[in-house]
């Protein structure tokens, strides 16, 4: 049983710098979850004890309890790391055992817990020093160590599977989730009773949303034209054309101007020189950045651009299309087959031939699957970017929801924009789903 | 029986499902033709009108002229030329070896138009061809039985066809959307100011964007966590493999319908109509991504249901297990992992999508982001964006990473 952990090929506890990576994640994932903790115990403290309520949950804490909160928040982390298999360690696949990959006894756990503070204290001498047989001071002197399952698997006691709910994960997880019902309810003022109180009030709403007025589909709406509103589409079909060319114009020039960008994108085509390495980084962070900025949001700034009307919404559309379908067709770019560019580049191919020759054939149907399934989301972007000025079919919807209390039928003319849009959208979902499944 | 008679004294049985077959394949090609050759009219005459004339109409003469047109048009094409429809439905001219120059062609295009009298020998005559094809010795065949001459693209009429069709419809794009490249131009001076704004935010807000952040966060988890609730049993309901009897396939294709309704309505348009519900806030919101992530996270559970393996399943069913005890260990197991995966994406999206439901009132980051632009605050604008660009690219990677890990 006592055998020595050197002599063993498997097994060996994590030392020094390679174990700190991994016992650093797994730590700042438990400090994390207590962090978050303590802002939800702080976050109801606040709201109910504090008679004052800032807007939208500031916290108030004393000054004297910002140590109190980072210093707890840290000890609970480390008690949970050496008293229990923490959601850190299992996150990173990693467990506490003593040296002979036992399960360490209560003493040893809190020798353990009591001798981290003083090894925090001594990290640098433990890792630039000569170290204590590599190990980190706490191992040592507990006799413990922290081991990869997968190193250990063979060796650890064999443990009978648990259900969920006895497992220390299984109650953390539960907990954490009922917390953050609890606190989100709050943050996000979830009021059920209104939602049933109200209900009554919205039945003319439904009454109306299920019987759409059709009359507007084709013909020229006499109220718009009274209202002199000359950027309202003149029906409901000529909004819907509106909105599908707008995907459409959105998808191609997206396409054309993302295609080039996603070769400058890939790792496996840029990475020749340090320059190529720069270009990577900076197409990479241009994808990344655009993405997260949703098109309605580009919609605001090509509004005040070019002015109100569909063209802002096809830009605003091609701007995120070609950041999403860059990095799309980027990582096909990656993933694609080294092998023929390989044979290519030893036969004296030059870099554009193996490009032209070697990768775009092997990406060409991947790039259409993805920009048909980029045309199907620019449809449903196109269908509500009027919102923020960009034209086509929502400029209706949003006419007519803006008209409730004004004309008699204003919610069955909604209805009848939403029906043509459910249509719509549903179809060119079923189309592209299906030419996709023949392309793949 | 029919042995007993001279030679010709009956005729054949009828094959009237192989005429039917002939009849079918030729109408739709020219179908195809007329409805591309109407489409190109259309838009051209729109392009006509938009760009040379000025006003936004797709007609010029009235239809029934654009159909005359069309129809001829397609008869021309089909008659001289392969044409779109000859190529997508697989039909080629072939004289089988006989003659034939362009007088035969001008002449199968007269008689073409005597075509529709051909229905009548559908049934007295046991020939499939129709009778242009018989006059002129001139047969639409099945593509594979014609040596196709290759030459350049544009050479063939049909892809000249489509690269006229697919120019079009570009140039039609550019005047219904009303491109404007002089004013992207010309105007650009005007955004430069705007930039410089959103590109020097104001860190004084750092705090308060902060706490909106939270707030929409917490809109994403919350409609996640519950519409979770409700996609899991739904979507055992909606799967087509699990339907069993008249009943579970009813409720199926119900579930089916409502789900595919409720996805195709933007979580924008939910929040509109939830807004008139429970008034301003984060809780319409709340409400309109959870509606909406119902019903995405039932369909892809759903779909991942019908592709599990049946192999546990019918394992278990054969050693007795009743219909509770083969979901339990026959399915969860195999769907566990790809559920989790499904809900962390969403998570994503909703996050993505909760950064702009704000715009029409349901509260979060993206409210104050709106009012800022408003009132042309372009660096508390800047702030935000910044705020979101940093939260939506984080939440991306980490979801990413954590999927990558589950599957």
């Amino acid at each position: 049983m006592a055998t020595k952990p050197s002599k063993l090929r498997s097994g060996k506890p994590l030392t020094r710098f390679g174990a700190l990576k991994t016992r650093f994640g797994a730590f700042f994932v438990d400090w994390a979850l207590w962090g978050y903790v303590a802002y939800a115990v702080v976050y109801l403290l606040n709201r109910y004890w504090y008679t004052e309520i800032y807007f939208y949950g500031r916290l108030t804490v004393p000054t004297w309890g910002w140590p109190i909160v980072i210093l707890g928040t840290l000890e609970l982390a480390v008690i949970s790391h050496a008293f229990a298999q923490s959601i850190g360690l299992s996150a990173f696949g990693l467990r506490v055992l003593t040296q002979d990959y036992q399960y360490p006894s209560r003493a040893a756990r809190l020798r353990r817990y009591l001798w981290w503070h003083v090894s925090l204290l001594s990290l640098p001498i433990t890792l630039f020093g000569s170290g204590l047989n590599n190990q980190l001071l706490h191992d040592q002197m507990s006799k413990t160590g922290m081991f990869r399952i997968k190193d250990v698997k063979d060796e650890m006691p064999v443990s009978t599977p648990r259900a969920w709910y006895k497992t220390n994960r299984g109650v953390v997880a539960v907990l954490l989730i009922a917390l953050t019902i609890w606190v989100g309810g709050l943050v996000t003022q979830i009021n059920i009773s209104a939602l049933i109180d109200r209900a009554p009030k919205t039945a003319y709403m439904w009454k109306a949303l299920v019987t759409p007025d059709f009359t507007h589909l084709f013909a020229l709406d006499p109220e718009l034209a009274v209202n002199a509103n000359p950027d309202l589409p003149a029906s409901i079909f000529s909004g819907l054309l509106q909105s599908l060319f707008m995907a459409l114009l959105a998808t191609v020039l997206g396409g054309i101007i993302a295609f080039p960008l996603s070769f400058l994108g890939a790792r496996n085509m840029m990475g020749f020189s340090s320059l190529g390495w720069a270009i990577y980084w900076v197409m990479r962070g241009f994808f990344n950045i655009v993405r997260s900025i949703e098109s309605l949001l580009w919609g605001i700034i090509f509004a005040i651009w070019v002015g109100f009307g569909p063209f802002a919404g096809v830009l605003a559309l091609s701007v995120h299309t070609i950041a999403a379908l860059g990095k799309l067709y980027s990582e096909q770019v990656e993933g694609i087959d080294p092998g023929p560019l390989e044979a290519m580049a030893s036969s004296g191919a030059r870099r554009w031939q193996v490009i032209m020759y070697g990768v775009i054939p092997q990406v060409v149907p991947s790039f259409l699957a993805f920009t048909l399934y980029r045309w199907d989301i620019n449809l449903r972007m196109a269908t509500v970017i009027s919102l923020v000025g960009g034209g086509g079919i929502g400029r209706l919807l949003f006419y007519y929801k803006g008209q409730v209390g004004r004309i008699p039928n204003a919610w069955n003319q909604v209805a009848a924009v939403i029906a043509v849009i459910v249509v719509v959208v549903w179809l060119l979902d079923y189309l592209s789903g299906r030419v996709r499944e023949k392309i793949n | 029986m029919q042995d007993n008679y001279h030679a010709g004294f009956m005729t054949d049985n009828p094959d009237f499902g192989k005429r039917f077959q002939a009849i079918r394949g030729r109408s739709l090609v020219f179908l195809t033709d007329v409805i591309a050759l109407s489409y190109l009219w259309t838009l051209a005459s729109y392009c006509w009108n938009r760009f040379a004339l000025g006003i936004g109409s797709y007609a010029t003469l009235p239809w029934w002229v654009m159909l005359i047109v069309a129809v001829e048009l397609a008869a021309v094409w089909e008659n001289f030329g392969v044409s779109l429809g000859m190529r997508l439905l697989g039909l080629r001219l072939s004289s089988r070896g006989e003659k034939s120059g362009i007088a035969t062609h001008i002449l199968r295009y007269i008689v073409w138009h005597i075509a529709p009298l051909s229905l009548i020998s559908f049934f007295f005559s046991s020939q499939q061809a129709p009778w242009h094809d018989r006059l002129t010795h001139l047969y639409a065949v099945s593509a594979a039985e014609v040596e196709e001459k290759r030459g350049p693209w544009y050479h063939t009429s049909w892809k000249n066809a489509l690269a006229l069709i697919a120019g079009i419809t570009v140039l039609t794009a550019f005047g219904v959307t009303d491109v404007n490249l002089y004013a992207l131009f010309t105007r650009a001076s005007r955004t430069g100011r705007i930039w410089v704004r959103l590109l020097n935010p104001d860190f004084s807000l750092l705090g308060s964007g902060f706490r909106l952040l939270i707030v929409t966060i917490y809109m994403a988890l919350m409609a996640t966590i519950f519409a979770i609730v409700i996609a899991v049993p739904l979507s055992f309901l909606a799967a087509r493999n699990l339907a069993q009897g008249v009943i579970g396939h009813a409720i199926y294709t119900i579930v089916r319908v409502v789900i595919s309704v409720t996805r195709s309505i933007d979580a924008i348009i939910w929040a509109i109509i939830f807004l008139v519900w429970v008034r301003v806030g984060a809780f319409p919101g709340v409400l309109a991504l959870f509606v909406h992530s119902i019903a995405d996270l039932t369909k892809l559970y759903s779909e991942r249901l019908e592709s599990i393996d049946p192999g546990p399943v019918e394992a278990i069913r054969a050693a007795g297990g009743n219909r509770l005890q083969v979901i339990l260990y026959g399915i969860v197991p195999q769907i566990i992992n790809p559920y989790l995966s499904f809900t962390l994406y969403r998570w994503d999206i909703n996050v993505r999508m909760a950064t702009i439901i704000g715009i029409v009132g349901g509260g979060g980051i993206g409210q104050s982001l709106y009012q800022y632009m408003k009132v042309s605050d372009y660096r508390s604008a800047g702030m935000m964006m910044l705020l979101i660009v940093i939260t939506v690219w984080s939440i991306d990677y980490l979801s990413a990473r954590l999927r990558a890990r589950l599957n």
